[in-house]
């Protein structure tokens, strides 16, 4: 496991205990791969995890630090009264729910977040790389309302990765259940172009969901959590290896029905 | 003169109303309680109250007013300027609570993700929130547009019915009825009547006007 060797110091310290509803969220956890995933049932409080590193919202107590080239950028502290705001933060987030933004155009919506960089690549360069990668050329003149579920949850990730690219280096992703709803095989090519990408840019992510395919085929570090407290954190094999025999048997299942 | 001080007060007003709407549909609490309440104040006031304070203000009875005289060299009662003034207060709730109500039915969620992707507060409404209530943003010109046309009490209390400086249509129709010129009057009357009805049909008929307004987040779960 190379990559896993290659990146073991910390990006990012997350410490958040918040109640919401009956739920009492009570997390710990150092983000220290190029992709992690956020699993757990719904209602276990993920997505309050992700609002609240995105700083959307405001934990009772918390304490969400960067780590980036050997640079602590204390992004909430409660217990300092520091609350950085989400457009400052080293953090680009794709919510749950595709927000297309229905008076611009899909390559509006995508240019959004885009800035040009120091190296000369302007902001309209990195979106047209993202509308090639994510075979999104058929789309770009187009308004949201036009396009189906499946297309607009590509935009937004699309979107989403061309703000986190555009920061450059040390930037955090965060995707809310990105790829729910896709069909698997586009799910998976999709998986494959944002991973090639971001990579190039050494941008981390951090991704929910309560689907254990998607995290097998993400390969990644999981955090499995479960009613707001996370049960284990390691390589999706371990961490996911109950969750692996029961889809293998689903398979075995569905491929005996198939044959009969 | 009616149309120079309809023209001169939608503009000025929109400049205002824009942050403060913004202001009031994103706080909450005590302070956007008062605040909401001073904005709706001329809505329930008698505009001859408006007009009585604001004269006094602007006349050498007062500190304010004297400061005011001696910046600009004359009382700014009775002139076009002291007329905008009491106009654009009298207005100020036809600008701001159409533009609260369009910047408030922007869902949430479109606001997050523009924040999301980096984007700071002044970019957030002026990309994102703005263009989405777009259609409140006229409804809220053409309201107060015509209601500063319709207006009468202010306009005769700090106005003073000044042919060419501060006649307005309205005040215009009070003289012809009290000279019991009811042929002229009647004339004033339906200009004004059918500029209304135009200007309120505008609003509920212009395509595009409530059409982006409200509209939801597409959640796609």
């Amino acid at each position: 496991m190379e990559g896993r060797l290659m990146l073991s110091d910390s990006m990012l310290s997350v410490k958040i205990e918040h109640r919401v509803g009956a739920l009492t969220l009570d997390v710990a956890f150092e983000l220290t791969q190029p992709w992690t995933v956020l699993f757990g049932p719904s209602g276990s409080g993920k997505t309050t995890v992700m609002r609240a590193i995105a700083g959307f919202l405001r934990p009772d107590h918390a304490r969400i630090v960067s780590h980036f080239y050997g640079n602590d950028f204390v992004m909430t502290d409660t217990a300092k009264r520091i609350f950085v705001s989400p457009h400052k933060r080293s953090v680009r987030v794709a919510a749950q729910g595709a927000t297309l933004f229905p008076h611009l155009t899909v390559r509006d919506n995508i240019a959004f977040g885009a800035r040009s960089q120091t190296d000369g690549t302007s902001a309209a360069q990195i979106v047209e790389e993202s509308v090639e990668r994510f075979q999104l050329q058929g789309l770009a003149g187009k308004s949201p309302s036009m396009l189906s579920g499946g297309e607009r949850q590509r935009v937004a990730i699309a979107r989403a990765a061309v703000a986190a690219v555009s920061v450059g280096s040390g930037c955090l992703l965060l995707l809310d259940e990105p790829f729910t709803g896709q069909d698997l095989q586009l799910r998976d090519e999709l998986i494959e172009e944002l991973r090639d990408w971001l990579t190039v840019f050494k941008t981390p992510v951090l991704s929910v969901t309560h689907d254990a395919g998607e995290a097998f085929q993400l390969g990644a570090e999981v955090i499995k959590i479960a009613n707001g407290r996370v049960v284990q954190q390691g390589p999706v094999d371990e961490v996911l290896a109950q969750e692996r025999i029961r889809l293998l048997d689903q398979l075995n299942a569905t491929r005996k029905e198939s044959r009969a | 003169m009616t149309l120079r001080l309809a023209v001169a007060t939608t503009a000025i007003l929109l400049v205002i109303a824009l942050p403060l709407a913004w202001w009031i549909a994103s706080g909450r609490g005590v302070a956007r309680a008062l605040v909401q309440a001073i904005v709706a104040l001329p809505l329930v006031l008698p505009p001859t109250v408006l007009g009585f304070y604001l004269l006094i203000l602007m006349g050498p009875l007062t500190a304010p007013g004297r400061l005011l005289i001696g910046l600009i060299g004359h009382p700014l009662a009775f002139t076009f300027s002291g007329l905008l003034v009491g106009s654009i207060l009298y207005s100020l709730p036809f600008a701001v609570q159409p533009l609260v109500a369009g910047f408030e039915a922007v869902d949430k969620g479109f606001i997050e993700a523009a924040a999301g992707l980096g984007a700071a507060p002044v970019r957030v409404f002026s990309s994102v929130v703005l263009p989405m209530a777009r259609g409140s943003l006229l409804t809220s010109a053409i309201l107060t547009f015509t209601h500063t046309v319709g207006e009468f009490g202010v306009v005769l209390m700090l106005g003073g019915n000044i042919p060419g400086a501060t006649r307005t249509l309205s005040i215009s129709l009070y003289d012809l009825v009290q000279d019991s010129n009811y042929d002229a009057a009647n004339r004033t009357a339906v200009v004004l009547i059918a500029f209304a009805v135009v200007a309120l049909l505008a609003i509920y008929l212009l395509p595009g006007v409530r059409k982006l307004d409200g509209r939801q987040a597409d959640v796609v779960r």
